[in-house]
């Protein structure tokens, strides 16, 4: 068996907050009230056209939350079955699973966005926020694939072989006796893969989704208030970011409560 | 003892590691109740030998019956051979999002479909066995490692194996849990238990086995009881080993 060193390193910048930086006066609190302290000031001091701009993003909002929603469950499936694939004894599971992350790494997102949205609409008419969610997850999923494989293959032999000795196939073994270690591997990388994947669903807008981005985009068009209607946006999007960033270290901390090991 | 069924037929058995012949051409009769250890120097293919047993190595040649089945005979369905197949490990392996107790309730609940309160039961009764009831609900990295080794010895016997296997169970242990373990090993072989031990402790060896088996370089080199081993080996590889040994 080759030593691979294992590195779970997903570099995007997105963060989840570690325990250093945590304490009153944290990068994520200091991030989070001056947000809110300026968007409330902002509307405050001047309705129009901050207001305006306010009351007419919600619906996007409520879109952006649903194809990052959608999108998070659908790359967690592809990810776990491209994992599987990768670390699998079956020569063609593994030839399409890395060729599949190969392929998926090699192609800007957009490119990627575009691509599948437009040969989707060849072959079957979708609505365009599946299409979209299907576009997302599958270059995700890619992603997500390979942190699944460093994450079960951070799980020492010796419990594989254990459960094999009791009985357990392998299927049986993945699920019961690996999966539920690796998990604790394997989510501060999937949680920045979910920050990620949140921030750039804001590449959809250029598709036909009415998401947060487009909203403001239609708005800012009508209104000629550009600088104002993207501050709002930049600021709305850090604080649904950090949100979840947050929700992220919070599960993190509740796994490493639960599973003492 | 003398006239009770092979459990465990082991013929012509080789294992390659590319080049290496791990085990080359072994053959063995392990009888029912038969309680059998294994001695050799590092590398000598012991570890290799004993996971043929139950499969965690696929021999290269040869042909192994467990219990009447050819545990290589695509028909057999290799994972109830390993249940009736109990296998101990040098580094204990216990699960460790797992408690004590539900380390050794998984596999009857899951694989058997024994009822969840049954099984807990069961290994209650197993964990005061192995003297540790007192752990049942503790996480295997809060316990010392002749504690964990002694829940596995329970975990393995939860799922009623007709045979046990152990590759160097205290070789990881501190010198002073070296003998409970070994205590709950005699036990299980005082009540009858099969078993084929590898292991360097030769008081174990001589107090319990009925046959002690020399490996060297992959092959079995001497086998008698531990009368005839400790007393006058045949072989100068055997004497070697038990000087440097003993
Ligand atoms: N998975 C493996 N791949 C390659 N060589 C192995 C493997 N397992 C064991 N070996 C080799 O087979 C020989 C026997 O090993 P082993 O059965 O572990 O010996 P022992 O248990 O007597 O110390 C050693 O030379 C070892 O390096
Ligand atoms: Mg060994």
């Amino acid at each position: 068996m080759t030593q691979e060193k294992i590195i779970i390193d997903v570099g995007d910048g997105a963060a989840i907050p570690s325990k250093k930086d945590m304490g009153l006066f944290s990068a994520w609190r200091i991030s989070f009230c001056g947000a809110i302290v300026l968007l409330i000031y902002l509307v405050i001091s001047r309705p129009d056209p901050y207001l305006k701009i306010v009351k007419f993003l919600p619906d996007g909002i409520i879109v952006t939350f649903q194809v990052t929603f959608f999108s998070i469950g659908l790359a967690l499936i592809i990810g776990l079955i491209t994992g599987l694939g990768r670390i699998s004894r079956n020569r063609i599971a593994n030839a399409i699973a890395s060729t599949y992350i190969e392929v998926i790494r090699g192609i800007p997102l957009l490119v990627q966005l575009f691509y599948i949205y437009y040969a989707l609409g060849r072959f079957v008419r979708v609505p365009d926020m599946v299409a979209a969610v299907i576009a997302m997850s599958v270059c995700y999923g890619a992603y997500m694939g390979e942190v699944f494989r460093a994450g079960i293959e951070s799980i020492d032999k010796g419990q594989t072989e254990a459960a094999r000795s009791l009985g357990f196939n392998r299927t049986q073994t993945m699920f019961y006796v690996i999966l539920p270690q690796a998990w604790r591997t394997i989510l501060p990388p999937v949680g920045n893969e979910f920050i990620a994947l949140l921030k750039d669903t804001s590449l959809v807008s250029i598709l036909a989704v009415a998401d947060l981005l487009r909203r403001g985009r239609e708005f800012a068009a009508e209104s000629f208030a550009y600088f104002e209607t993207y501050t709002i946006i930049a600021l709305i999007y850090l604080l649904i970011t950090l949100l979840l960033s947050k929700l992220v270290s919070i599960m993190e901390d509740r796994l490493n409560y639960y599973g003492k090991f | 003892m003398e006239n009770s069924e092979p459990i465990i037929r082991i013929e012509n058995v080789t294992k390659r590691f590319g080049h290496l012949k791990a085990v080359d051409n072994v053959s063995l009769t392990i009888k029912t109740g038969e309680k059998v250890v294994i001695i050799g120097p590092s590398g000598s293919g012991k570890s290799t030998l004993l996971r043929t047993i139950n499969r965690l190595e696929e021999i290269t040649s040869g042909r192994i019956l467990v219990d009447g089945m050819d545990i290589m005979d695509r028909a057999t369905d290799i994972n109830r051979v390993r249940m009736e197949v109990g296998m101990v490990f040098q580094n204990f392996n216990l699960f460790p999002h797992k408690t004590a107790l539900q380390n050794l309730t998984m596999a009857p609940v899951k694989l058997k479909k024994i009822p969840r309160q049954e099984a807990e039961k069961n290994a209650l009764r197993l964990l005061k066995k192995v003297n540790i009831a007192e752990k049942a609900d503790v996480y295997p990295t809060q316990l010392s490692g002749g504690q964990q080794q002694r829940v596995a010895i329970a975990r393995a016997l939860a799922m009623n194996p007709k045979i046990m296997l152990f590759d160097e169970p205290t070789s990881a242990l501190d010198p002073e849990m070296i003998g409970e373990v070994l205590d709950v090993m005699k036990t299980l072989a005082l009540e009858g238990m099969t078993m084929i031990v590898v292991t360097h402790e030769m008081g174990f060896a001589r107090e319990v086995a009925d046959r002690v088996i020399f490996m060297d370089h992959g092959a079995v080199v001497e086998e008698g009881t531990p009368e005839h081993f400790f007393k006058n080996p045949t072989h100068d590889r055997t004497k070697l080993f038990l000087s440097q040994i003993l």
